[in-house]
């Protein structure tokens, strides 16, 4: 084998610490199977401290909204709950997840409810004093609607737009393209939201402008951050008084340790595209890529892993970014024209807050393929999503009891990680994965930083298979703490006091 | 010379050698093709020219030429659609060098920059933008004139044509030993290379490709060239890879040392040779033989400024002039700073006798928004160039200092102070805190 292609993951203090855990993880893993999930709740905490230090940084006021999607556990919203109410909101997207939110502690004036609605959901939010982030013109009739017929109090909305690239302002010759979004009001559609805000004015109230882009790109942000604070100039001026802009989420996470990793890994890739060294896949998988007569075509649709700047790193970045129009860096356009910031991470903010694991049921040859072996785990594809948007980095080995006795397989070795379910398809990542030794049956194989999107966002129930269970942790001295997600509150430890 | 058009200037470019005490090379004369001297100003003139003429003689003055290039094919392109009274517009990523965009708007193109990756990627998304931009080529009502630089097999024949042969008879009719060039669509050092080895297959070609995860303009990354319709790995003998930093080098060198006005590229196939070429003169000591090597300098330093500034700022060093708010520490704006709170702020601009001046520093569209009445706006940027020279009021005018969080304004209180301002104040906690004190904000 060549040098061994490892993607190896970042791993903070925290977790890191939690993985060096092995024996504690064994027995979580051997009383509530596999595949398992596990949390560190303070994680979250210090995310969204180091998301306010960044505000502080700037002087901007305004709330960090938890994008609740991200993650559907219990300990983490209700964690986030007990944090400072004027600094710390939760974003919900469905009626499920207000619940959840109020139930885990959050009052309504700090939830912010996105994405597309159906009326309960609208009704809920707008009884407990939720702000609700309209996503078009006929959803704010309905709203209206509903305040007036069931006697609700006035609601505070936030309009959010969308289509900034073809607006003008932003200086002739240059049109900067995105992708079409279908969420949002265009902002060329803009006046007809404001005339019905006007004319629904005793129903709800205007407190924002809100946008979420789906890129990485820093500019495109920069430039719709602007072309907010210019709409609310529009708002002021018809005598509205938005105070909010609302930049989303979309603040990424850095999965990969070292960058020369993924520089290596992504070049070797387009080289087995092309044809010039063996696959680094399953079956030859390209990741977007494939081979046209000599010449890679297509993009890979790649999360790319090693971000340089990501999370907090990356919203002082845009705040720090010129103005396209104005001229001024976008936090002081905010902070001069009097605006408060609303943020909404979701992956960012679950960031390095925790692992899955999975037990290693079969390892055997893969093929004719001398030296590559199949894993098969006890989890599937759906346990473990980061595939949907990337790739995976390479888990991490906890062998069960001391390793040794068995020498044969002791240097790095290439393995297809294959998931439970007995379809072609399951397979944990499509990656060829090196490991530093040969796993075996009963190891347990842990994926670092999956708390967003990845753990628990596509698992199902497919050929009944179990669904993943969760716990959250924390440290205790030398020993580890647990309890059932579910069970788990900010102010006792996991587990219960001691006595 | 006498010419009936610019473009019968491409082309023709001299050949210069480098001081062997520049570049320390005992055994190998080095020679710079100097390309930077086209008209248009880079090597893309030639096949700009060699691919668009087709395209533009037969247009008839209608149609728009289109190109994925945020640099100097889009610049030679911009002049030649403009010429024959067509319009161009430049697809790019992003553009990395905001001179160059400038320079394009100048030159009346049309620029569409393409959104950056997807935060939550989807990998059976068929809609990119790119995707777009193809079917867009493709529809048969278009008008696009798509030059196609990177697939285009007229961008490798125009330095077959010139380039190539150009050398050669700059060398008496001989070949050079070594061949240098930097990679972007591969089109010159494909050509070149092709009508050197016609002349001696012993030439040996190195072509420089960026440094993976550094960005030099022009030069492709070693992932990036795969997908470059005209680069074939088997015209390059080796393939090296050069940083940022060395191409800064290199065209520091060029400039500073040559006399040659070299950008980065230039300046990255410059610093790539010398480097590449220091193993092969140590072994040609004492053999009493010469040998020649030949590397292109693409364009020219101007547009890179800001290139060289974000990399080496001491290269472009500016010294403090005047009276300047940054040369203030926090400690020292905060000891020699009068502060003034919200509440007494508003008496004294309601009844101090005199009236303070009430200067509010942020940018105008904030001040237009909401402002103090009576205050006057002096954004800060201009604040700073006018306290450069003196004090801008008189010392007999009480001044209240106003910005978003009385941070700014504390650091001027502080300046003009030691300007000799007898009564100048900064309002603290700012703009923001006098409206959460609930005090009163017009607009215009």
């Amino acid at each position: 084998m060549d040098v061994p292609l490892y993607l190896r993951p970042r791993i903070d203090p925290p977790l890191a610490s939690l993985l060096r855990a092995q024996t504690f993880l064994h027995s979580l893993v051997d009383a509530l199977g596999s595949p398992l999930n596990v949390l560190l709740p303070e994680v979250v905490a210090e995310n969204a401290e180091r998301f306010r230090a960044v505000y502080r940084r700037h002087h901007l006021s305004g709330r960090v909204y938890f994008a609740h999607k991200a993650n559907r556990s219990s300990a983490l919203v209700r964690r986030l709950a007990a944090e400072d109410g004027a600094a710390v909101g939760i974003d919900v997207a469905s009626l499920e997840e207000l619940r959840h939110a109020l139930g885990s502690g959050f009052t309504g004036d700090r939830i912010m409810a996105t994405g597309p609605k159906d009326a309960e959901f609208l009704w809920l939010a707008a009884r407990v004093g939720a702000t609700v982030n309209l996503d078009s013109p006929g959803e704010l009739e309905q709203l209206a609607g509903l305040v007036r017929g069931h006697g609700l109090g006035r609601v505070a909305v936030l309009v959010r737009l969308s289509g900034f690239e073809s607006t003008a302002q932003g200086g002739t010759g240059t049109r900067l393209l995105a992708r079409r979004s279908r969420f949002g009001t265009p902002v060329r559609e803009a006046e007809v939201l404001l005339s019905a805000l006007e004319r629904h004015a005793d129903a709800v109230e205007l407190t924002g402008v809100a946008y979420h882009l789906d890129t990485t790109g820093v500019e495109e942000k920069a430039r719709a951050l602007e072309q907010c604070v210019l709409f609310m100039d529009e708002c002021r001026a018809r005598g509205l008084a938005p105070r909010a802009v609302d930049i989303g989420g979309g603040f990424g996470v850095g999965y990969l340790a070292d960058a020369e990793e993924w520089e290596r890994w992504t070049t070797a890739l387009s080289e087995a595209v092309l044809g010039v060294r063996p696959p680094l896949t399953w079956r030859g998988h390209g990741y977007g890529l494939r081979n046209e007569g000599g010449t890679v075509r297509g993009t890979a649709a790649l999360y790319p892993a090693h971000r340089p700047t990501a999370g907090p790193g990356y919203l002082d970045e845009l705040l720090s970014l010129p103005a396209p129009v104005l001229g001024r860096p976008a936090a002081t356009l905010l902070l001069e024209h009097l605006h408060d910031l609303y943020i909404e991470p979701g992956r960012a903010l679950v960031d390095q807050s925790g692992l899955s694991l999975a037990r290693v049921l079969d390892v055997r040859p893969a093929g004719e393929d001398l030296g590559q072996y199949l894993v098969r785990l006890g989890m599937n594809a759906g346990d473990m999503s980061l595939e949907e948007h990337g790739v995976l980095m390479d888990p991490v080995l906890l062998p069960r009891g001391e390793p040794g006795g068995d020498e044969e397989q002791e240097g790095p070795v290439g393995v297809y990680l294959a998931g439970n379910l007995c379809l072609e398809a399951d397979l944990i990542t499509r990656r060829l994965v090196h490991l530093p030794r040969l796993p075996r049956t009963g190891d347990l194989l842990a994926f670092a930083n999956t708390s967003g999107y990845a753990m628990d966002f596509h698992a199902h129930h497919a050929q009944r298979q179990p669904l993943a269970r969760t716990v959250a942790v924390e440290r205790e001295g030398d020993s580890w703490r647990w309890c059932p997600d579910e069970d788990y509150w900010p102010i006792t430890p996991p587990g219960g006091t001691t006595a | 010379m006498r010419y009936d058009s610019i473009t019968e200037a491409i082309g023709n470019t001299p050949l210069v050698r480098i001081d062997p005490a520049v570049h320390g090379l005992r055994n190998i004369d080095l020679y710079a093709k100097l390309e930077m001297l086209n008209p248009f100003g880079s090597v893309k003139d030639r096949p700009a020219w060699h691919m668009a003429r087709p395209h533009l003689e037969g247009a008839d003055g209608e149609g728009t030429v289109v190109e994925l290039s945020s640099g100097n094919t889009a610049k030679a392109l911009a002049l030649l659609a403009g010429m024959h009274g067509l319009k161009f517009r430049s697809v790019t990523n992003r553009m990395r060098v905001p001179e160059i965009k400038e320079l394009l708007l100048l030159l009346g193109a049309e620029i569409e920059e393409l959104p950056g990756r997807s935060e939550c990627l989807d990998p059976t998304d068929t809609d990119d933008p790119l995707t777009h931009f193809h079917r867009a080529l493709s529809d048969p009502d278009s008008t696009y004139l798509h030059t196609d630089q990177y697939f285009n097999p007229r961008n490798t024949e125009a330095h077959a044509a010139g380039t190539g042969p150009e050398i050669v008879k700059d060398l008496d009719g001989r070949v050079p030993d070594w061949f240098i060039a930097c990679v972007g669509t591969a089109g010159s050092s494909t050509g070149v290379a092709r009508v050197l080895r016609e002349h001696d297959p012993a030439v040996r070609v190195l072509g420089l490709v960026a440094h993976k995860s550094d960005f030099i303009p022009g030069i492709r990354t070693i992932d990036e060239v795969h997908q470059v319709g005209l680069f074939d790995p088997g015209t390059y003998d080796t393939i090296e890879s050069v940083t940022s930093g060395e191409a800064i080098d290199g065209m520091v060198t060029l400039i500073r040392r040559c006399g040659l006005l070299s950008g980065p590229t230039g300046g990255a196939a410059y610093q790539g040779a010398v480097r590449h070429l220091q193993d092969a003169d140590a072994e040609l000591d004492g053999t009493g033989e010469r040998r020649t090597a030949v590397f292109i300098v693409c364009d020219r330093a101007e547009s890179y400024l800001s290139y060289v500034r974000r990399r080496r700022p001491e290269l472009l060093g500016q010294v403090n002039r005047g009276h300047t708010a940054a040369s203030l520490t926090d400690a020292e704006a905060q000891a020699e700073a009068r502060a003034i709170a919200v509440a007494d702020a508003r008496r004294w601009t309601a009844e101090g006798d005199p009236r303070p001046l009430v200067v509010d520093l942020r940018s105008p569209h904030a001040y237009a928004a909401l402002h103090i009445e009576g205050s006057v706006n002096i954004v800060d940027e201009v604040f700073d160039e006018l306290v450069r020279g003196g004090l801008p009021f008189s010392k007999r005018t009480p001044v209240l200092l106003a910005c978003p969080v009385g941070e700014k304004s504390l650091r001027y209180a502080a300046l003009l102070t030691r300007m000799g301002h007898p009564d100048v104040r900064s309002l603290a906690g700012g703009i923001v805190a006098w409206r959460d004190a609930g005090a009163p904000l017009v607009r215009e």
